[in-house]
């Protein structure tokens, strides 16, 4: 049967694909909220969902505007702190999985939430870190998911908020840090890093989309395979769950 | 001597030129009454520290009360940036030091040990290392880990002057318990000289005594208790109110530019005596009523 999905189901779809049944995963909100929840909700029922400020797995029925919204803490099986979600538990090394967004990222999934260029050399302050340099640092992998857009996926970035594979090559380890991205989800493709120069790799073109359309809308070239394969389309069930429980008010989903 | 205290009074106490930690969070458990005095009374030149910059250090610097500020990052949630702290930074008004949420927390929790530094594996190969370096080179270092010989940067510790910390529930003797999730509040009174409470509801030492395991802020830390029914507001308070989000978008809109924010500082905190006054500005008892939590959902 033909059903229709947004590319933003798409994204989240593909994120929640990511997601292994027993992995600990660091959520902050937005799509991947969505996708960790989707994931819980259909393989991967057994996994606990992290909020930096010291939220596990909650169970929300409302949806909420961030982080400090009590809506996403609602049904938590514990309220804690900073110490021991980012400290006990991240930097300690039992995070599977850290899931970030960025306003810009470069080929080697080095992420920019702190500075946005402007005219005349100035620069636009944003949000910053938060949580995501901790856990772009100290998860044992990172899933990125952001927009396709050639302002956003460059080839340098205003600012290194966190970390990727910094320089490329071994230049991630020689910085004393394990981990690091092993996907990047955009609304046309999804990408992965080459094994020994951690360059960005096209992994998968979504349905519909050209390769044409995928490299011409980025700011840098990535490494492209002989044959690429199409991305995965959504089930209907996993749509199904994220417009009528997950998001059914859209304010995650944009 | 009694610790109970007026919000005036407890406001009165900080010297201008004072580290505070606030404990709001983006938009929840935020001292905004306290921040609101803080304005009326005149208090400046502060550095402001927390995990994550929330409204009550914005509306602090945006009425020009800091000179610094030290944490990692933040903003109003969906609601928008901190347009204040983004300000001063861009105009160069405001020193920034700028951290990760976790590397905040590990200085408050050195300082709360009473340990030199704090090794952590954040910040590793990024921008906001070498920000710091070059802006805050005193703050920051390397050192060799003794047992594996591996190389770890260190923080130094955060010693605050007071932490000032909005509670649900606190005795006479600051006693206080925190409902709901306590993000960096715990490290920062313990590493603070002393702590203001703020707390919506005074409760007996009898209370306290049948639920001790509840206690994350024991009395010895604390000077001054202060009883004050929705202190936080437009923010909310978990168990207790929801944020005001009305109120919230308003002063969004207000910071957006130097002027709009006068007006708003002019209405909300210059233009009124004290938190009563606010209250009944921003809509009194029945709007207030309409913001209050439902116990099991706890907004």
């Amino acid at each position: 049967m033909e059903f229709d999905y947004t590319p933003s189901e798409l994204m989240a779809v593909a994120g929640a694909r990511e997601l292994r049944d027993g992995e600990v995963v660091a959520v902050g909100l937005g799509l991947p909220v969505v996708a960790s929840f989707l994931a819980k909700q259909t393989h991967a029922p057994n996994m606990t969902i992290l909020f930096e400020l010291g939220v596990i797995d909650p169970q929300p029925v409302d949806q909420g505007v961030g982080l400090a919204d009590p809506r996403v803490w609602y049904r938590a099986t514990v309220l804690s702190s900073f110490v021991d979600i980012l400290g006990e538990v991240l930097h300690r090394g039992r995070v599977d999985v850290g899931f970030l967004g960025g306003l810009e990222v470069d080929q080697y999934g080095n992420l920019n939430t702190s500075l946005i260029g402007e005219a005349q050399g100035k620069f636009r302050h944003m949000v910053g870190s938060g949580g995501a340099n901790d856990i772009a640092s100290c998860a044992k992998r990172t899933i990125i998911i952001m927009r396709h857009e050639e302002r956003k996926l460059k080839k340098t970035i205003s600012f290194i908020t966190s970390p990727g594979y910094i320089s490329g090559n071994d230049s991630r380890s020689q910085a004393g840090l394990a981990g690091g991205p092993s996907r990047v989800i955009t609304d046309k493709a999804i990408f992965n890093f080459h094994p020994d120069t951690k360059q960005m790799m096209l992994a998968s073109i979504h349905p519909g989309t050209t390769l044409d359309e995928v490299l011409g809308t980025m700011g840098f070239s990535p490494l492209v395979p002989e044959q690429v394969p199409t991305t995965e389309p959504p089930t209907q069930e996993q749509v199904g769950l994220i417009r009528e429980v997950i998001d059914p008010r859209h304010m995650y989903m944009g | 001597m009694t610790k109970i205290s007026t919000l005036s009074d407890a406001v009165a106490s900080i010297p201008s030129g004072a580290h505070l930690a606030l404990s709001g969070f983006a938009i929840t458990r935020c001292t905004m009454a306290f921040a609101r005095e803080v304005i009326r009374q005149g208090i400046s030149h502060l550095t402001i520290s927390q995990c994550v910059g929330a409204m009550d250090a914005d509306i602090l610097v945006g009425a020009g009360a800091v000179d610094r500020m030290i944490y990692g990052g933040g903003s109003l949630d969906r609601f928008g940036r901190l347009n204040c702290v983004n300000r001063g930074i861009e105009d160069g008004t405001l020193a920034a030091e700028e951290y990760s949420s976790l590397s905040v927390t590990f200085r408050y929790l050195a300082g709360a040990l009473g340990i030199p530094f704090m090794p952590i594996r954040s910040l590793r190969g990024s921008d906001l290392m070498s920000q710091l370096k070059e802006r805050s080179g005193s703050n920051i270092a390397n050192i060799t880990d003794p047992f594996t010989g591996e190389q770890w940067p260190v923080l130094k510790p955060l010693l605050p002057d007071v932490a000032v910390v909005q509670v649900q529930a606190a005795d006479k003797d600051g006693n206080s318990w925190i409902t709901g999730p306590r993000w960096d509040n715990i490290e920062q009174v313990r590493a603070s000289q002393r702590t203001i409470v703020i707390t919506e509801r005074l409760v007996t030492d009898e209370t306290i005594r049948q639920n001790p395991e509840r206690t994350v802020i024991p009395g010895l830390f604390v000077s001054h208790v202060v009883e004050l029914p929705f202190a936080a507001h437009p923010t909310s308070v978990y168990q207790a109110y929801d944020y005001d989000a009305v109120q919230i978008q308003a002063y969004v809109e207000a910071t957006r530019t130097p002027d709009t924010l006068r007006s708003y500082l002019d209405q909300y905190i210059y233009g009124v005596k004290d938190h009563w006054e606010y209250l009944e500005k921003v809509g009194g008892l029945q709007h207030l009523i309409s913001l209050q939590a439902d116990p099991v959902m706890g907004y």
